[in-house]
């Protein structure tokens, strides 16, 4: 390829100072994208009576919201490879922030559909990837720690938009509701400003040169958008699928998505049918947010201990097997304190597992990789998070009971983790092996041609496992 | 012989007299009904009291002769009779006082009722002895689902005001609406301005929809569910704002972002530059103007400086 690795390895990444600062506007950012879908609910009643329209199809604005945020990932992560985080955050809260404004002044459904759905949605994706990617970027020795602060931002928003939102409606009806919060999601822009490019936004993507900037503005310019043309060809990067990490993770993950969203959506459903009241059935939500809250950067900051962090993708499958172990034993509850205790525990297990979800995947590909494969699991969970909520609702009009639901929710996330600690087993195995072969091979090399060798082992390793080079090097650097 | 007839006839007038006076004081709780042809159904309600008090809601539809009956096991030291009275609304009911004699351990207090209009709707009470009392709620069917925060709207815009009716109750004939002025309620009629009002009746739910909204139009409507007994009441208000109420926080809210966004912008330029006096020439031209990029590339050949070091 390039020389560019050996560049990348001599730029240790800042892993404090000015990042700190990053992660501040990354947990903006996350928090909106994130929370927004998920807050935009309470106008949905409003908007309903108003407009004249049927609850599932209110209910589709979210839908389309999430679907768009999934589905942009590889164009943002395009977009970020090309200019740089700083440029996408900002261009992608004012896209928010517009989608906000113009939906205050709709008068149709499709309108809305259009406007918060598709516009919203990609705005919000822009934002999220743009995010990971940056993190990625500032950190490697604090990483974990970082990206547990940085999703922290989810349920914290969500914790702060969910009651500013009613306040407003009760002030402003839902078309000036929705023209203030588009001004507030205007702070993304305001959280792209704090993300100052690490290195000129050139040098990074394939198409560049990764000389000085006096070269590129000499004679770079026709090399680059031809290059440029290429990369852009090939964002949906399937090569991907031959990493063997990659899928394993992928599919763990897809497990995990297709479970972890549907008993959030029912569960104030389910305490009613035990008898529950309406506004403590509402508070258990509240309680797995505020919950959520502390765990993510709590469990960032154990991820990040000496102990745990070589071991992080094996935390990760616990996490997971914690999460679907809740959801199995919750049909057992019949009184409102143990659906408090299953609550908190969810809030557990839940954060435990969206502070390592990222972590994780920038652990197995590396910064390098990391922005094209976070675009391409992007746009494959979409499918199991659109997918899920729904069937877990047919089981229950099925059955008539919720408690199919918990079943179903909890074996496939506890499948999933188990898959996960299984297989991740036998990558590592796999890859030791590998790397056993190859130190045996180059140490054939040497013995026959010493200089030929010296220059020849040493890319070609690189080049051949990234993932190999890259926990390699992030083992090593794990001082703490 | 005349004399005595003259006696006979003016007993007969005084009690003439005196049974009109007790028909017309009050409507009569024993008064017949007043329409022989489709006499009225009987509806019986009856409960047995454990305690001291109790409330019993009853909901009636149609006007029906209604008959309470109340039973009271007495308390420690037991009579062998009481005198027992109704009650409407708190009032003591006219001749309803009655001696209660003690059978099998229990007093028994029994009374029918003429329910035809909404003012016989209402609170009527069985009273022992002034001790134990047990009160039967008459009324047509409630509307539970109040909505008590104001539907917040825009000059220009229109709105939609609902009410419903649980469908476990029975369905209202029709609903009306009426809104709130200086004199009380006045019902809103659609046809005499069908640009402004429009009314939708759909059995348990009624929606009215207002456009064209001024100021003017803040304030409570009511929306009567329609029964043959009588009309239940319930309320929305309607608060109607301009666009330059949420406009004014919008653009606070937007300078607010534009402020942040520049200080953060400058603070890194003057941080750049700091770092670019501080390290002397660094490679690349020495423009004022810097892009962020080049001033990365000068931070970035600065701080390797500063590793060698």
């Amino acid at each position: 390829m390039s020389p560019a690795p050996a560049d990348q390895s001599a730029r240790k990444p800042l892993d404090g100072g000015w990042g700190w600062m990053v992660v501040i506007g990354a947990h903006i950012s996350i928090g909106f994208a994130y929370a927004t879908p998920k807050a935009l609910s309470i106008f949905f009643k409003e908007i309903q009576e108003d407009l004249g329209a049927s609850f599932s199809e209110i209910a589709l604005i979210s839908s389309i919201m999430l679907a768009a945020m999934y589905a942009g990932g590889p164009v943002s992560s395009a977009m970020v490879n090309r200019f740089g985080s700083r440029p996408v955050v900002i261009v992608g809260g004012l896209m928010c922030g517009v989608s906000m404004v113009t939906a205050s002044l709709g008068t149709s459904i499709i309108y809305l559909y259009f406007c918060i759905g598709v516009i919203g949605g990609c705005g919000l994706s822009l934002n999220l990837n743009a995010s990971l990617i940056i993190i990625s970027k500032y950190f490697l020795t604090k990483r974990p720690l970082a990206n547990g602060l940085a999703m922290a931002g989810s349920p914290v928003f969500l914790c702060i938009l969910a009651p500013f939102n009613q306040y407003l409606l009760d002030n402003f009806g839902w078309r000036g509701s929705l023209l203030i919060l588009g001004a507030l999601m205007l702070h993304c822009c305001a959280a792209g400003a704090l993300m100052r490019p690490v290195t000129p936004p050139h040098t990074l993507s394939s198409c560049a040169l990764e000389k000085t900037v006096e070269e590129q503005r000499n004679n770079g310019k026709t090399r680059l958008k031809r290059s440029c043309m290429k990369s852009a060809k090939t964002f949906l990067d399937l090569s991907f699928f031959k990493d063997r990490g990659f899928v394993i993770y992928l599919i763990g993950n897809i497990m995990f998505i297709f479970g972890a969203y549907a008993p959030i959506v029912f569960l104030t459903a389910f305490a009613i049918s035990k008898g529950v009241e309406e506004y403590s059935a509402a508070y258990l939500l509240s309680i797995m947010g505020f919950v959520d809250m502390f765990v993510r950067p709590g469990t960032g900051l154990i991820a990040n201990s000496k102990w745990i962090r070589p071991r992080i993708q094996y935390f990760f499958s616990f996490a997971m097997v914690f999460n679907g172990t809740c959801h199995l034993l919750c049909p057992l509850i019949e009184n409102y304190a143990f659906l408090v205790v299953y609550a908190v525990f969810f809030g557990i297990g839940f954060g435990m597992v969206f502070a390592l979800i990222f972590e994780c995947l920038m652990d197995l590909m590396g910064s390098q990789r990391f922005p094209r494969a976070v675009g391409l699991v992007t746009i494959i969970e979409c499918f199991p998070m659109l997918l899920g909520p729904p069937a877990a609702g047919l089981l229950v009009d099925i059955y008539g009971d919720y408690r199919y639901l918990f079943f179903m929710c909890g074996s496939v996330i506890l499948t999933g983790g188990i898959f996960l600690f299984v297989m991740n087993i036998y990558n590592y195995h796999m890859l030791e092996k590998e790397k056993q072969n190859q130190v045996r091979a180059s140490e054939v090399e040497m013995k026959q041609t010493p200089e030929a060798a010296m220059g020849h082992t040493e890319p070609e390793a690189q080049e051949k496992n990234g993932v190999l080079r890259d926990t390699r090097s992030e083992r090593a650097e794990t001082p703490n | 012989m005349s004399a005595s007839w003259k006696q006979l006839f003016f007993q007969i007038l005084l009690l003439l007299i005196s049974c009109r006076h007790i028909n017309t004081k009050t409507p009569g709780p024993t008064s017949p009904p007043l329409d022989p042809i489709s006499p009225l159904p009987t509806l019986e309600r009856s409960y047995v009291l454990k305690g001291v008090s109790h409330t019993e809601r009853v909901e009636l539809l149609n006007p029906v002769n209604l008959s309470l009956m109340c039973t009271w096991a007495g308390n420690q030291n037991k009579p062998s009779n009481i005198t027992g009275f109704w009650r409407k609304d708190g009032e003591e009911i006219e001749n309803s006082r009655v001696t209660v004699q003690l059978e099998n351990e229990q007093y028994n207090l029994k009374q029918k009722f003429s329910i035809v209009s909404e003012e016989n709707l209402g609170s009527y009470s069985c009273v022992f002895g002034g001790e134990a009392k047990i009160d039967f709620d008459l009324a047509a069917p409630q509307i539970g689902d109040v909505r008590d925060k104001p539907i917040v709207s825009y000059v220009g815009d229109s709105v939609v005001m609902t009410c419903k009716m649980e469908e476990n109750k029975p369905k209202p004939n029709t609903w009306n609406w009426y809104m709130a002025n200086d004199t009380g309620k006045e019902q809103i009629f659609p046809a005499a301005e069908p640009q402004r009002y429009e009314i939708k009746n759909d059995g348990w739910k009624t929606k009215l929809l207002v456009y064209n909204l001024t100021e003017a139009d803040s304030g409570l409507f009511y929306c009567g569910a329609v029964y043959p007994i009588s009309t239940t009441m319930s309320h929305v208000e309607l608060k109607v704002i301009s666009f330059y109420e949420p406009l004014k926080p919008f653009i606070a809210i937007v300078v607010e972002v534009i402020v942040l966004v520049a200080a953060i912008l400058l603070y890194e330029r003057s941080q750049s530059k700091k770092d670019y006096t501080a390290a002397g020439n660094g490679p690349g031209d020495q423009t004022n103007s810097l892009t962020p990029g080049e001033n990365n590339a000068l931070e970035e050949s600065s701080s390797m400086r500063q590793r060698k070091v």
